[in-house]
């Protein structure tokens, strides 16, 4: 089949007029014996139906048809090896019949003068469009040998219109020819065009074939389950692996509309409105938990456009099922460690705290300075491990995407009283000075996490603390512009140098290995204190001078809860 | 007669510090470490002036205790009720509830003056 396709984009390169005359010769070859066949039965016929009369005349026309046979055959022989040759022959014949197919009067002048037209017509056609004044001036020999054998004078006119028919058929044959060439050049081009595009054709459908293979084998391979919907959410293609994911056959799922998918009764009902919810969302779905009967499955969905046409058209979601089951377990298992450890490692330190207490008030008996004093480094220790236990903790929830932020009204002049309650002692016992401010502009109340901004009030005087030997950690509460607040904890501490500012915020850090040994604690501090201002859509700036201090700025998303609206309308 | 403080804590040793605490005020104390042994003393018990109540105890919660029995036992309507966890964020979810909330660590001077304020003498 190949073999025939191939023969057809290329097409035999001799395409030339020779080939053209060939098949005509033959063709006329092939007639002129069929005519001659016919003429020696027809004059057999009539040799035996009337064996008494015009004995000559059907013996010259039987010896005549045999002749015109044995040439017509010659002529098909020659015409194999030259259509040129056979092409003079066959033409000469022709003339050499024509001389004696009547009386030399009639042939000069009278009823059988048109028979010399006839090689004058087809040698233009057969040799060369001007082959046909050569046969014309044959012709005219011809006519005024056989004019001057019959001693009549030739026909002039006869033999102008000879040439007359030449010129004519010179034209027709030479513009016949240019037409065929045209033809055949246009026939060629058209043939390397069908050549090319068949095999660009063949090339792509290849290519397609390959990618569709490849494209099947990674589908095939990944161990998520992948299923593609139409606009209309059909599912016009799903893996194996969403198959065994889902313990459906693959008939449930492809060819199916989604809906069908998601009344399914192993599904929660909580995960039915979650993908409903997808279904419903033209924007860029973000990815959530199902749980599929015992299973718990991440979905993960993305819309797919169609960059080629114009505004950039959905034409689907390809949606990714991906096992979160075990994940689940640990995720779960993780956050319940976390609750015991938290509840049972403050326990037992919350116990040694209040017997170093009970100790240092006296409540078995009066206790001696020396004894208070080891009675307070007791409570102090005991105070660092539970923040560090805190900070674990809390990094911990954050890690698992526990931690969540409560917004509650809060009042800034509460913060500032819970910070100098927790805060004054420890800045007083190092000698240093906890002074604290709020603008006019803020309002009285405004929504936040309480516990939260405190922690990280805490966390950031803390640090500032740690840092800072002599002078002035100041803290102020303030609105920078529009819906905005913020506040800022600046000390007179030691600073960070510049190369050291872009890490401080990072898990497990402290500025210089030498500082974790003299400040203690895990780093945890401002990590922390980064990751909540996070949560709460706020941002973290320091400014610092080496042996100038450092100032922090916190700035928040300010929303004034309506009660406090109200009640400034009221008033 | 001194009145009587009633702790629900599942830990021995921070049930003495409250103890000590609650007792160096003047409260009479009785001390209950489980949540089954605290509802049959809570149903049928002399009803206390103040329960310190821990939010985690084996059993049956402090949670529970407080919404199924304190809450809806119209005998406890005077009686003031001290909520400790150290979770920070179940504790204020009780708020509303409890009278107090303390959060762990709770300090034994903290709640010896707190106990002393809530003390009828005091009124």
């Amino acid at each position: 089949m190949s073999t025939t396709l191939i023969d057809r984009i290329n097409p035999p390169k001799d395409t030339s007029i020779e080939s053209h005359r060939h098949s005509l010769v033959r063709i006329l070859s092939l007639g002129l014996l069929a005519l001659s066949l016919l003429g020696m039965a027809a004059t057999l016929i009539i040799f035996f139906l009337y064996p008494e009369g015009k004995e000559q005349g059907t013996m010259l026309a039987f010896v005549s048809a045999v002749v015109a046979t044995i040439t017509s055959i010659v002529i098909y022989h020659v015409n194999k090896r030259s259509s040129t040759a056979a092409s003079l022959l066959l033409l000469f014949l022709l003339v050499g019949v024509s001389i004696f197919s009547d009386t030399p009067e009639q042939l000069a002048n009278g009823r059988s003068l048109f028979i010399f037209t006839l090689p004058i017509i087809m040698s233009s056609i057969l040799l060369m469009p001007s082959a046909s004044f050569i046969f014309a001036a044959l012709s005219t020999i011809i006519v005024v040998v056989l004019a001057s054998t019959a001693r009549i004078p030739p026909n002039l006119i006869a033999i102008t219109s000879f040439f007359m028919l030449a010129l004519v058929s010179w034209l027709s044959a030479r513009s016949l020819e240019r037409a065929l060439k045209e033809l055949r050049a246009i026939n060629a081009n058209l043939d390397q065009v069908v050549t090319e595009r068949t095999q660009a054709l063949a090339e792509s459908l290849e290519r397609e074939r390959i990618e569709a293979g490849r494209n099947q084998a990674i589908l095939n391979s990944i161990a998520d389950g992948v299923v593609v919907f139409d606009t209309k959410w059909n599912a016009i293609l799903a893996n194996p692996a969403l198959k065994s994911m889902l313990d459906l056959p693959i008939e449930l799922i492809v060819n199916k509309n989604f809906r069908d998918l998601i009344e399914h009764p192993r599904l929660s009902p909580r995960s039915r409105g979650l993908l409903y919810a997808m279904m419903e969302h033209d924007t860029q779905p973000p990815s959530f938990r199902i749980e599929w009967g015992k299973k718990t499955i991440s979905i993960s969905a993305a819309q797919v456009y169609d960059n080629s046409k114009e505004g950039n058209q959905n034409i689907g979601t390809v949606t990714v099922f991906r096992d979160f089951t075990r994940e689940a377990e640990v995720e779960k298992l993780k956050s319940t460690f976390v609750a015991i450890v938290s509840h049972e490692l403050r326990t037992p330190l919350n116990a040694i705290l209040g017997y170093a207490e009970m100790f240092k008030e006296s409540v078995y008996g009066p206790v001696n300075e020396k004894q208070v004093n080891m009675a307070d480094r007791i409570m102090k220790n005991t105070q660092r491990l539970l923040g560090l236990i805190n900070d674990l903790l809390d990094q911990a929830q954050m890690e698992a995407g526990k931690l969540t932020i409560k917004m509650a009204p809060v009042k800034p002049a509460e913060l500032l009283e819970n910070l100098h309650s927790v805060m004054d002692q420890i800045v007083h016992e190092k000698g240093l000075k906890l002074t604290s401010e709020i603008d006019d502009n803020l309002p009285e109340a405004l929504n936040g996490d309480g516990a939260r901004l405190h922690q990280i009030l805490v966390n950031l005087v803390n640090n500032a603390v740690k840092f800072t030997d002599h002078g002035t950690v100041h803290v102020r509460l303030f609105c920078p512009f529009g819906n905005r607040w913020g506040f800022e904890v600046s000390d007179t501490g030691r600073g960070i140098p510049e190369p050291e500012i872009p890490n401080i915020f990072e898990t497990f850090r402290q500025v210089e290995g030498a500082a974790t040994r003299v400040h203690g604690g895990f780093g945890l501090g401002l990590s922390i204190v980064k990751q909540l201002v996070n949560l709460m859509s706020g941002e973290i700036k320091v400014k610092s001078k080496v042996d100038r201090g450092s100032t922090f700025t916190v700035i928040l998303p300010l929303i004034v809860p309506e009660e406090t609206l109200e009640i400034g309308r009221n008033s | 007669m001194n009145e009587l403080a009633l702790i629900i804590e599942d830990d021995e040793d921070l049930g003495d510090i409250f103890a000590e605490a609650l007792r160096g005020v003047g409260f009479e104390v009785e001390h209950i470490e489980d949540g089954e042994v605290a509802q049959e003393r809570l149903k049928h018990g002399a009803v206390p002036y103040l329960i310190l109540l821990d939010m985690h105890v084996p059993h049956i919660s402090g949670a529970e205790l407080l919404t199924n029995i304190i809450k809806k036992d119209e005998r406890f309507a005077k009686t003031i009720v001290i909520l400790t966890t150290a979770d920070a964020r179940m504790g204020e979810a009780y708020t509303e509830q409890a009278d107090f909330v303390m959060i762990k660590p709770i300090s034994f001077v903290q709640l010896r003056d707190l106990s002393n304020r809530l003390k009828p003498q005091a009124k």
